[in-house]
């Protein structure tokens, strides 16, 4: 493993990570749309497998685990949820208490479950890849002040955790500490810890917003700081997004990856020319994996024979 | 000024009489039977822009904005600090009371920021924008009926208030959240099972709120108020007037 983390930065967590934002962000949304939007069963499993193929490649043995005990029930239950309370769909498998259970309904709640167990597994890929340092970069030009205050508010929370560590500190010195006392003492003081706290952070913020004011926060042709630049292969690699999105909203506009479940099921299956579409589709799930693949290869090649 | 509000009506007219119908028109012809799903996302992403905007057209000013952060990140920890107990969390007795403090638009943003931030602690999901929403608008209705003088700064009121607001908005918004993930229409069985399945955890929430709410509201509305009058951030009218 350490032949693939040796080539990029130590805090990107594989080759793929290590691209523009603007290329992962663009990833992430066109998967998430395709597979929360459209159930459609060919598309919701090329989409499951490659993100399932990514958490594996990016989290180990744990996603595996994770994926397995914890989602599978989940996706169960919302398969059997739906069959339950929609009735709608034409053909009538059986009655549960005189109410018809259909087999559109049936598919309908195994093809949602999949998707959210996809949807599951690719937001834990996201919450990976795009850090907020990412996504402030990705807004941070959009929407200047928004982001601005997203950042210090994630900035703030681990910086109030230390505030509390030490004030704890300070009150365990003249025994007021939340470690002292019966369990009403002990309450009293976390909340005397807490309060604290608040105080500190409020009166804190002021002073961080005027010395910003000092250091001219606002004014204008101000430029901020950014670590991401556009090399050649982050040129190539939008471009290669770019084409196989057309081809994707092409088949869209086509209608070759329609799928409806009621009242009756019609789905248009890959056949002759329209499996071309879903190959585009099967690419664009994969691309991080055979980036990763390809860096893994290259970087084999340059290692000296030692 | 006014050429400033002229701008977020732009936006929102363009956003109602546009970008509303268009993605309702895209979800009916393509997504068939996900169609509900996604137009309630957009429409919702929608409805957040023009609040979120507020801050963006302001301009920077600085107090406001860290003043804003700071009460997220107070929220944020509060979440983080009671995660072993599900469905409790402080956040909603925080954004209202900032929303009284503050007014309904840093109210709003309140809500939305912790409901943010938050989840890259616990995670993002297909559920990130409803929980920003459903925290926001509590904030923003807490706000609104402050300032209309119906919401008084008394325990009892603010109790009553984050009571019935997060078991209502908050619930209400959520479960709903969950029909639309599962299930392709929308029908009266399908909500009502998942409602009554989701009272136990609204009620839990909500009885957070109330408690929260009940502790921490005199001290903290106390403390912000100090630090406005410290500050002379005195009310918002004001500070209006001067930007």
């Amino acid at each position: 493993m350490w032949a693939v983390t040796g080539m990029f930065q130590k805090n990107s967590p594989d080759a793929f990570s290590s691209y523009h934002p603007v290329i992962l962000f663009l990833y992430f949304c066109v998967v998430l749309f395709f597979t929360m939007f459209f159930l459609h069963p060919v598309l919701l499993a090329i989409s499951f497998c490659s993100v399932f193929l990514y958490s594996v490649q990016l989290n180990g043995r744990k996603a595996i685990r994770f994926n397995i005990f914890c989602m599978l029930p989940v996706t169960v239950i919302v398969s059997l949820i739906n069959p339950l309370f929609s009735h709608a769909g034409v053909t009538i498998l059986f009655y549960l208490n005189e109410n018809p259970v259909t087999l559109e309904s049936i598919a309908f709640g195994i093809v949602s479950g999949g998707a959210f167990i996809t949807v599951i597994i690719a937001f834990s890929c996201f919450n990976k890849i795009l850090t907020s340092d990412k996504l402030m970069y990705l807004f941070g030009r959009l929407i200047p002040v928004l982001s601005l205050m997203f950042s210090m508010t994630l900035r703030f929370v681990p910086r109030y955790k230390a505030q509390i560590k030490k004030i704890a500190n300070a009150q365990l010195c003249i025994g007021m500490d939340a470690s002292h006392g019966n369990l009403l003492q002990r309450v009293k003081n976390g909340i005397q810890i807490l309060s604290i706290l608040i105080t500190w952070a409020l009166e804190n913020a002021i002073e961080t917003a005027d010395s910003m004011k000092a250091r001219g926060f606002g004014l204008k042709g101000r430029t901020s700081f950014s670590v991401f630049s556009w090399k050649r292969r982050d040129k190539t690699l939008l471009a290669t997004e770019a084409a196989l999105l057309f081809a994707l909203l092409l088949g869209l506009g086509l209608g070759k990856f329609e799928s409806v479940y009621f009242p009756a099921i019609r789905i248009a299956w890959p056949e002759g020319k329209s499996a071309a579409f879903y190959l585009a589709y099967a690419l664009f799930c994969l691309l991080p994996i055979i980036v990763n693949r390809r860096e893994n290869i290259v970087w084999n090649k340059l290692k000296s024979p030692d | 000024m006014q050429r400033k509000f002229d701008k977020r009506l732009i936006l929102s007219s363009v956003l109602i009489l546009i970008a509303i119908p268009l993605t309702i028109a895209f979800g009916v012809v393509f997504l068939h039977d996900r169609k509900y799903y996604f137009i309630s996302i957009a429409i919702l992403i929608y409805t957040m822009l023009p609040f979120l905007l507020v801050f963006e057209q302001r301009g920077p000013r600085a107090r406001e904005i860290i003043l804003v952060c700071s009460l997220s990140a107070i929220a944020v920890i509060g979440r983080a600090a009671f995660f072993m107990l599900p469905h409790f969390k402080p956040v909603a007795a925080i954004v209202i009371i900032s929303a009284v403090c503050l007014g309904p638009e840093s109210g709003f943003l309140v809500g939305a920021l912790s409901g943010f931030v938050s989840n890259f602690f616990y995670g993002q999901g297909p559920w990130t924008p409803w929980q920003m929403f459903s925290f926001g608008i509590i904030g923003f209705w807490a706000g609104v009926l402050h300032r209309k003088g119906i919401l008084k700064l008394r325990k009892l009121d603010l109790c009553v208030f984050g009571g019935l607001s997060t078991f209502l908005i908050y619930g209400g918004l959520m479960n709903f959240d969950s029909v639309l993930m599962f299930s392709s229409t929308i029908n009266k069985d399908l909500l009502l099972a998942a409602y009554l399945s989701g009272i136990p955890f609204d009620l839990v929430h909500a009885a957070s709120t109330v408690l929260f709410l009940f502790f921490i509201e005199e001290p903290m509305i106390e403390k912000i108020t100090r630090i406005r009058v410290k500050y002379g951030l005195i009310n918002e009218s004001e500070l209006l007037k001067d930007s």
